[in-house]
């Protein structure tokens, strides 16, 4: 039995949990996250929750997660070299949990009219979304870090709130280290009745590696991997954290070093990075400069890329492009994207992110480190506390509150601009909120311990535990607000086809009758955002300017440092939902623009040079990405240098200023035809946004939109 | 210096290398039976019969180039640049000419689409501001060339020919309709006029396609060849086997 057909098996097993996830689960437009269904019967007790089915505080949090490790079931699978998946997330377990609003212990209620105002998406809650160290558990293991924190807790013995985060971080290892060893049981109880011979020395293998890093740090390559395994699921389990690191440079020490012992070959390690892969989408990234400025693309990062390849399911990985760089990796990566048209892997621009953070007044060093790790967002692993992706200020709604105010463009500017620094202001009141309050709703109990700070100052990473914090929002609805400057400026200001009254009662009566759908017409048509040169154009970057003047080099009332970026995330619908009718020509209700896209249509043709230059125009430019999300239709033909041509595409987005691009490379038909009956592609995935999913997990109306993305134009 | 465009398109990777600009310049003086693009055959502004659309307008050579540069950076990455094609771009000989000059001067790489229809003293003028010519072969039959295009070939190969010796660079492309052009006679006689060129770097074979077929009744045009079929994988495959064998 050869890796092939494993992994083969491997593969097929994901699908059939996917099918599975979704006849229990229902539609979800989110990541895959790699987890599992519990069995059936098995039953959740959680140890800690108040009547309103509600719990804060570490040692509420370690109870509970402590509960969840020492009884979760172990998945164990012969022909993975990994124990375990990941089944709960005890996050979400909270009565009342809703994606957009996050259970807190703390009433902001005298905060609410106006983040409401503004459809503010607050972050008051949130957790995750910044970067571990793994390198901090690779060389400590879990004894060593619960070593670590008990001579904190004596450290700190006077400190009450530390005493508490350390005996409860003491819980969580406990807890952790309780799994693995039942782990290591499962996979010894499993050999047992294994005939197999090579599977049955794979679940030896497999308990023996759990036997060991239950406790001791890992030291082989094998090692490592079901180590961060381990870690990446436990702090799934915890709080739904993904975010992974520089993955070539975490593995490539201890592949060197068994590679010169001879106890592991090249495909030993491809196929260990496979399962690593496949056992949850974190957010990794490959090659890009070290922090003094030199290439770290390895034989492990191109090992971790033909993984990936192979993999054939839902995955997170960043290509990280630059002037240095190994140009050989950005082409494999390329070729992989077009061979295997999965959307992966993406690919994130050196240049415009370092030279952007260091604009925060950091170092080129440190710009260098902080990388691709998240959805849309970028981080320095183990310093940095960020709420990287779930702040945001959805401009669509700031704009329809200073439209309904105005009674010509001029007006409108002067209220949008004095309507968004409100937004911003209250966003920021927001921000320090959590900041004041999240150590005791909801401490990051298995981040601090990959993060240099907490434990070594007795803080959660959320209250000043960390080295660094640095505060992402993120406007929402930039192609929304931008085509409907430019309409009402060409429509209005240029030709005299209309007038702002006619607009705006037409508007207001979300375009309603015959005179309301001719003025709806003539304000659709006009120049769009993206097609270049157009009003909209000029007030997409207008817009990133006014972005940047209330948010890049501010702080919060509190003082922490503010970075701005665009991005909504997979909350297109979320957010249209709540404003009404815009002067794009866009009614009621309907979806807002993604991210810095323009709108589907911009252009006729579709030009993905005129998208490339568009999304370049409006990156805010302060190290946080304004992503550049492509979908593009090519055939299965013959198209010999597609390759070439998509690498110039990107490189030339990203010598304009571009930070992250996510690409899909799909077909078209193929698309259409699973949106209409899912269960006939069941392994189809698509890029939604950041992540990847099974396109049919996602709900019929994100589908849709995955549709309507489309750009029918060959590379 | 202005000049009559009906499409401007970005990123556009089939007329020449890499990622280019196509700039399309209204009025054509042949009338291929086969025509995709009837709206660009008159060098007049059009108005469609059936939709408000209106084909071609009047753009200044500053406005082209304007839109042109806006992809600078894609050429530059993908060794693209602008292709000048139509309609037949050497119709409009002065403000082609003044396009190519101004990419030229900017460094941009400067293609152009012709029919090899105009004066000799036309492209004579253009020699030192184009870098590429796509040069359509249609058919070396004169008389069949008349039937099919409304006019003789013997400009069009002598163009052919006095561009070759002046040492500008050809791609050759052929459009080829199945049952019109495309005889075994019309492929070995094409296979031996091209042996002559000594800088042809490219042969390319566009097959032909449906797409424009809508665009007649649109504009008001009539079709002048009825409702053909696009061509088949069958007819694209023999093409290659007779055309690539040897040359």
């Amino acid at each position: 039995m050869n890796y092939a057909e494993r992994m083969a098996r491997l593969v097929a097993r994901k699908i059939e949990q996917t099918k599975a996830k979704q006849e229990r689960l229902g539609s979800r437009d989110e990541d895959d996250y790699g987890l599992v269904l519990p069995p059936e019967n098995f039953k959740v007790d959680l140890p800690v929750r108040d009547a309103a089915g509600q719990w804060s505080g570490p040692r509420s949090w370690a109870l509970n997660f402590r509960w969840l490790m020492e009884n979760h079931p172990c998945y164990i699978d012969p022909d993975d070299a990994i124990a375990g998946r990941w089944m709960f997330m005890l996050s979400r377990m909270r009565l009342g949990y809703q994606l957009s609003r996050s259970n807190f212990a703390f009433d902001y209620s005298h905060l609410e009219p106006i983040q409401r105002k503004y459809d503010i998406t607050t972050g008051i809650g949130k957790d995750a979304h910044f970067a571990p160290d793994y390198q901090i558990g690779l060389d400590l293991g879990w004894g060593g870090l619960l070593e670590k924190v008990r001579a904190a807790k004596r450290r700190f013995a006077e400190d009450a709130y530390a005493v508490e985060l350390m005996e409860s971080e003491e819980m969580a290892i406990v807890g952790i280290m309780a799994w693995i060893r039942r782990l290591a049981a499962a996979a010894d109880d499993r050999a047992m009745t294994e005939d197999d011979p090579v599977r049955r020395a794979n679940l030896l293998e497999m308990a023996r590696v759990c036997n060991k890093i239950a406790d001791a740090r890992p030291d082989t390559f094998r090692e490592v991997v079901q180590w961060i395994a381990i870690f990446n699921m436990a702090s799934r389990t915890y709080n739904r954290d993904g975010a992974g690191g520089q993955l070539d440079e975490m593995l490539r020490p201890y592949y060197e070093r068994d590679k010169a012992k001879g106890v592991l070959t090249d495909d030993d390690a491809e196929f260990l990075c496979f399962c690593l892969l496949l056992n949850d989408p974190h957010y990794y990234q490959i090659g890009g400069p070290t922090g003094d400025g030199t290439d770290q693309t390895s034989r492990m990062s191109y090992i971790i890329l033909e993984a990936a390849a192979k993999l054939k399911s839902s995955c997170n990985l960043t290509i990280r492009v630059w002037d240095g760089m190994d140009r050989g990796l950005f082409r494999r990566g390329v070729e992989i994207l077009l061979a295997n048209r999965l959307g992966y892997p993406r690919f994130s621009g050196d240049k415009a992110l370092v030279e952007g953070f260091m604009k925060n007044g950091y170092s080129a060093e440190l710009a260098r480190k902080r990388i691709a790790v998240g959805c849309n967002w970028m981080s320095l692993p183990g310093m940095e506390y960020t709420l990287n992706d779930v702040v945001k200020i959805n401009i669509a709604k700031v704009f329809e509150v200073a439209f309904a105010e105005s009674g010509s463009l001029a007006e409108l500017e002067e209220n949008y601009r004095r309507h968004f620094k409100a937004a911003v202001e209250i966003t920021a009141k927001g921000i320090d909120f959590h900041l004041e309050h999240q150590y005791l709703n909801e401490p990051e109990l298995l981040l601090n311990l990959v993060s240099h700070g907490p434990i070594e100052k007795g803080k959660d990473v959320s209250h000043g535990g960390a080295m660094y914090y640095n505060m992402a929002i993120d406007g929402a609805g930039l192609a929304v607000v931008a085509d409907s400057f430019g309409a009402l400026e060409q429509r209005i200001s240029v030709e005299g086809a209309l007038t702002f009254e006619e607009v705006k009662n037409a508007v207001l009566a979300d375009f309603a009758g015959e005179e309301g759908e001719r003025v709806r017409r003539l304000l659709d048509s006009s120049g769009r955002y993206g097609a270049g040169g157009t009003s909209a154009d000029r007030w997409a970057m207008k817009l990133t300017e006014i972005l940047n003047s209330e948010i890049a080099n501010h702080v919060t009332p509190d003082g922490f440092k503010l970075i701005p970026g665009w991005f909504t995330w997979a909350d297109t619908l979320r957010f249209g939902k709540v404003v009404g009718a815009t002067p794009n020509g866009r009614k009621a209700g309907e979806p807002i623009s993604h991210g810095a896209n323009p709108l589907p249509g911009f252009r006729k043709d579709g030009a993905l040079t005129a998208m490339a230059a568009a999304v370049a125009s409006v990156q805010p430019g302060y190290g946080n990405t304004a992503p550049w999300q492509l979908e593009v239709d090519i055939g299965l033909a013959d198209e010999p240098d597609a390759a070439d041509k998509l690498m110039a595409l990107i490189d030339g987005h990203f010598r304009l200023g571009g930070t992250l691009v996510n690409i899909n490379v799909v077909d078209a038909e193929k698309i259409v035809e699973a949106h209409k009956d899912p269960s006939k592609y069941p392994d189809l995935i698509v890029r939604v946004t950041g992540f990847t999913a099974y396109f049919n997990s996602l709900s019929p109306a994100f589908r849709e939109l995955v549709v309507k993305r489309l750009v029918k134009e060959r590379i | 210096m202005s000049g009559t465009v009906f499409d401007i398109r970005r990123g556009v990777s089939k007329d020449g290398p890499g990622l280019r600009t196509c700039v399309f310049l209204k009025g054509c003086p042949l009338r291929c039976v086969w025509c995709h693009n009837p709206e660009s055959q008159s060098a007049e502004i059009e108005r469609a019969v059936t939709t408000d659309e209106v084909c071609g307008r009047i753009m200044s050579a500053g406005e082209v180039m304007a839109e042109v540069r806006r992809d600078a950076v894609f050429y530059d990455s993908s060794g693209g640049g602008v292709t000048f094609t139509g309609g037949e771009p050497m119709m409009q000989a002065d403000f082609l000419f003044a396009l190519a000059s101004a990419a030229h001067a900017d460094g941009i790489h400067v293609a152009v689409d012709t029919s090899g229809f105009a004066p000799w003293a036309a492209f004579e003028r253009m020699l030192p501001v184009v870098d590429l010519f796509l040069y359509d072969l249609k058919c070396i039959d004169s008389g069949r060339h008349r039937e099919l295009t409304g006019v003789e070939n013997r400009l069009v190969l002598e163009n052919l020919l006095r561009l070759d010796i002046a040492g500008a660079k050809i791609w050759i492309r052929c459009p080829l309709v199945p049952g019109l052009n495309d005889s075994d006679g019309d492929l070995a006689a094409l296979k031996e006029f091209v042996r002559r060129l000594r800088n042809m770097e490219k042969l390319e074979i566009c097959p032909y396609h449906q797409l424009g077929i809508e665009k007649y009744a649109k504009f008001g045009k009539p079709l002048l060849y009825g409702n053909r079929n696009s061509a088949s994988g069958k007819d694209v495959e023999r093409w290659n086997r007779i055309i690539y064998c040897d040359v």
